[in-house]
């Protein structure tokens, strides 16, 4: 490298990716990759019914079978000392908080359910010995869904807690009668979201190796929050926490929240390999996944909006219902996915008046985890709502975004529920993809179509996120405000080493921090490595990567840290070459005065220096931490627009155009933003038409395979346009997170253009999928 | 247990193998090549997609055993001795084919196979083509673009290594 650099050579360029060297050749290293000597392998015998009391447990043949090495029930858990796992103190107000242990003891609360750990030689031997583990099961009544189990005399899945209802909220902005007494029309629906599962391609899974001699744990887990693992799995087995390392393999098959938690068998897999001393590995297979890895949303919301007829809003109400499942997830109550979805409902609409209220009841059905934009029911309820406003007073549904939306100029204000708005361009987000699709030229043709019998819609989903959110977003959401620590360090050849607290599973950290540092140091790319994911050398954070925050905060961070560096390296070139650090430049790895560019010092020299020779009072070798605070604005905006053919004979959605407009500020890496973006339409996508997460009225499982439950491939999504919108920053830091907002804006695009081609018939979409077989019953020809 | 001999990526291997063990298993735990994944083990999401006598395979719902006497590739058969990338891995990183990788493997595999056979394949064909392979991460637009690059390369020869 002897090109000159400057500022922003690398931040705006779609660099090469760092990962791809190992990802495509064959050796990034999952957790399954993660081999020890001595290792053993674990699989776990689970329920068959949704609820039911265990009778007796005789694992005494499975013990016996020749290459079991140990096999624990859940009494023998709680005998060797092993906790139960509750959602931590300080929980949301009405949050209740009932205690289940790590493997089901007395009862099972749904499919799935582990009853029983094996650990063997192989994972072909643990899965022979669970045949010959009996349970005697006394089958209970169980609780298929939420409205089941708020029902007078439903079973109550925690007797403790003495009810199904295991939180509740309500609240009220503005003046909710006056409006709804003021309005022309109210506008009421009901909408519906399905059960689904995030499925990362790979599956949940660790491996925990114990070392008796030195009485540590190391436990190489594939999760978003190796700090939270750590914490929490050393208290239920009840090793110190200063004894315990969780670290990532190096590549995590991705998550989309499922691997967010602690997870029962992650706790189990740790005990067993110190109980047995030896490393102990659990890949959960795919039927395990689709079972009891997690799943997301089943959301149902009753709204109604209290409108004008020139199709202002003048309040709205929205009372959520949330099928919990069974067991909460550690450490993260289902209330903060309520919460989030109550205070971002409002969104961009000017209107000040809203009611709330919400509740998440338990049913048999494994765990709610939240999923790539937990929140994003408030998107889908408020879009279909404002399509529903159009179609019932009769206005073209851009006419109803342009009276009601906050555009630029009146901020900065705040949304009704509290949070500021500033620098919110969801507006500008619209007035573009409205331009790009034309408008008038899709009725027309949609026009022409219908008279040929062809059905086409066009959708539209705005929404905002807060990626990460104005710096008061946090006190108002109870989620804390976020600051992100990075430390940075030059090694002994120059070279620079950034300690993020992402842990990054997809999205290129490794490439797009290394852009940031490598401008602010003026070091080549190539010269800066990202290290992450290791409870022993990251900076803490509890929740490591998700929330869609690195893009901001992660990368504040990056850049904090090399900031500082870089004001070191300088105050010690100022001592080599001296000169006073001001009139110094660190340019293309040299350290040099401005005015006498010949004169520099090369980094790898100065780093010998700062190593071997410091001078006094100087520490030997650089290091800087430095951490980021929230800074202003914090919002993302979108509009998705997307246009459907629907086969009214057949009940098939084609996607024959789908436009994404979105601002997500100054684009570190634009190859990986629309990666990003197109990855989470695809998921959007999934949600809309495809994926369904099955359960009967007995809550017994009907989807847990891949044949039952139907991802999409490159045949369903279709190419997706993006289109980038910049706006004035408000803070050095603007680039902001674009993880989530792909799957939150996608499945109300899909749905709004459904119900618009579907609008001759008089018939919308209120409950996802929309799978063939529900459109044919929308239009009565199931 | 039984013998098993083949080719894996041009060598010469030799195992005793347990009539149920998988060829994914055996190739990830018994040969150490970890780049074939195994997403399902029902044979629907294509990452432990392997070519087995130029032909791909689902290595999770094939044993061992049947691999006998034959000829297998695997993603770590793909680039050159030296390290370089093979053109379909090199149009790949160019076009940010991949996210968190753990697919990926089972998609090189299936391209590889695919532009031998259709070096010029419309948009369509692509995605046909890929529609036995899931990947949760990209929602497939780079991966198309991906194919594309490497065929048009293969075709005219430029970017390709002689």
């Amino acid at each position: 490298m002897s090109t000159v650099v400057g500022p922003a050579r690398y931040v705006g360029a779609s660099v090469h990716r760092v990962e791809d060297a190992r990802v495509l050749t064959g050796h990034g290293r999952y957790v399954d990759d993660v081999s020890l000597p001595g290792m053993l392998h674990a699989a776990f015998l689970r329920s068959p019914y949704p609820h039911a009391k265990i009778e007796r447990i005789d694992v005494e043949a499975a013990r016996a079978l020749e290459g079991v090495v140990g096999v624990w029930t859940g009494a023998d858990l709680a005998a060797a000392g092993v906790y139960p796992m509750q959602i931590p103190e300080p929980a949301p107000p009405d949050y209740l908080r009932p205690v289940f242990p790590i493997l089901a003891t007395e009862r099972v609360r749904m499919i799935g359910d582990p009853v029983a750990l094996v650990v063997a030689e192989s994972r072909y031997v643990a899965e022979d010995a669970l045949q010959l583990i009996e349970v005697d099961y006394e089958p209970l009544a169980a609780v298929g869904s939420a409205e089941a189990g708020l029902a007078e005399g439903a079973p109550i899945v925690f007797e403790e807690i003495g009810t199904n209802l295991i939180h509740h909220d309500q609240a009220e902005y503005g003046d909710v009668d006056a409006a709804f007494a003021e309005a022309d029309v109210v506008v009421r629906a009901t909408w519906q979201q399905q059960r689904l599962t995030n499925t990362p391609m790979e599956t949940r899974g660790g491996v925990a190796d114990y070392d008796p001699g030195r009485d540590e744990l190391t436990y190489y887990a594939a999760t978003q929050g190796p700090q939270l693992v750590r914490m929490f799995v050393a208290g239920l087995i009840q090793h110190p926490v200063q004894q315990m390392r969780v670290l990532g393999p190096g590549d995590i098959g991705g998550s989309f929240g499922q691997k967010v938690g602690v997870t029962r068998e992650e706790v189990a897999v740790c005990f067993a390999s110190k109980a047995l001393r030896r490393p102990v590995k659990w890949i959960e297979d795919r039927v395990e996944n689709l079972t009891v890895g997690g799943q997301a949303r089943e959301e149902t919301a009753e709204a109604a909006f209290a409108v004008k007829k020139d199709g202002t809003i003048l309040g709205l109400d929205v009372k959520l219902t949330m099928d919990h499942g069974a067991y909460p997830l550690l450490p993260i109550s289902t209330a903060i996915f309520t919460t989030l979805i109550k205070v971002m409902l409002p969104s961009f609409l000017r209107t000040r008046n809203y009611r709330w209220a919400s509740q998440t009841v338990v049913t048999n059905k494994a765990a709610y985890v939240p999923y790539r934009g937990p929140w994003a029911m408030e998107t889908w309820v408020r879009e279909s709502m404002l399509a529903k406003v159009a179609r019932e007073l009769g206005l073209p549904v851009e006419e109803v975004y342009r009276k009601n939306m906050i555009p630029l100029d009146e901020q900065p204000t705040t949304m009704a529920t509290g949070p500021t708005l500033e620098g919110m361009t969801a507006r500008d987000t619209l007035e573009r993809a409205l331009k790009l699709v034309d408008v008038p030229a899709f009725r027309a043709e949609q026009e022409r179509l219908r008279g040929e019998g062809r059905y086409l819609g066009l959708g539209i989903g705005v929404f905002i996120e807060a990626a990460p959110g104005p710096p008061d977003f946090g006190e108002i959401t109870g989620l804390g405000a976020p600051r992100d620590p990075a430390r940075a360090r030059l090694e002994p050849d120059g070279k620079v080493t950034v300690f993020t607290a992402q842990v990054p599973h997809g999205q290129g950290h490794e490439t797009t921090l290394a852009q940031v540092a490598a401008d602010e140091l003026g070091v080549p790319f190539e010269h800066v490595r990202i290290v992450h994911s290791d409870t022993r050398d990251a900076p803490f954070t509890l929740i490591g990567t998700g929330g869609s925050r690195a893009a901001t905060m992660g990368t504040g961070a990056a850049l904090a840290a090399s900031r500082a560096l870089k004001g070191k390296i300088l105050e010690l070139g100022g001592q080599v070459l001296e000169a006073a650090p001001d009139d110094l430049e660190l340019v293309d790895a040299v350290v040099r005065p401005k005015d006498a560019p010949d004169r520099g010092m090369p980094l790898a020299q100065l780093a010998q220096v700062a190593y071997f020779m410091p001078p006094e009072g100087m520490e030997g070798g650089l290091n800087a931490n430095d951490a980021f605070p929230q800074p202003r604005g914090g919002w993302v905006a979108a509009t998705h627009v997307c246009v459907v053919d629907v086969d009214v004979e057949t009940g098939e959605v084609r996607i024959p155009r789908y436009l994404v407009v979105e601002d997500c500020g100054t684009m570190i890496n634009p190859a990986i933003v629309d990666g990003q973006v197109r990855g989470g339409v695809a998921q959007g996508i999934g949600l809309a038409l495809l994926e369904e997460t099955v359960y009967d009225e007995d809550a017994q499982l009907l989807t847990s395979t891949f044949m039952d439950y139907v991802m999409p491939t490159a045949v369903e999504i279709p190419h997706i346009e993006i289109d980038h919108l910049e706006s004035e920053p408000l803070a050095e830091v603007n680039s902001r997170g674009v993880g989530e907002g792909g799957a939150i804006g996608a499945p109300a695009a899909v749905a709004n253009a459904i119900s618009d081609a579907l609008s001759p018939f008089g018939v919308a979409v209120d409950r996802l999928p929309a799978s063939p077989a529900r459109i044919l019953e929308l239009l009565g020809r199931a | 247990m039984n013998d098993v001999r083949l080719t894996v990526n041009g060598v010469e291997r030799h195992a005793a193998v347990e009539p149920r063990r998988t060829l994914a298993d055996f190739l990830r735990d018994d040969l150490g090549l970890t780049g074939t994944h195994v997403g399902c083990e029902h044979g629907v999401c294509g990452a432990c997609t392997v070519l087995v006598d130029g032909e791909p395979a689902r290595s999770c719902l094939m044993l061992a055993v049947q691999a006998d006497g034959l000829h297998v590739r695997t993603i770590e058969g793909l680039a050159d001795a030296d390290g370089s990338l093979s053109p379909v891995q090199e149009a790949f990183r160019d076009e940010h084919g991949f996210q968190c990788g753990f697919c990926t493997p089972g998609f090189l595999m299936t391209v590889e196979a695919f532009l031998a056979e259709n070096p010029d394949p419309s948009d369509l064909e692509i995605r046909e083509a890929l529609s036995g392979n899931l990947c949760r991460c990209t929602g497939y637009d780079s991966i198309v673009a991906g194919v594309k690059l490497a065929a048009e390369r293969l075709r005219s020869g430029v970017g390709v290594p002689a």
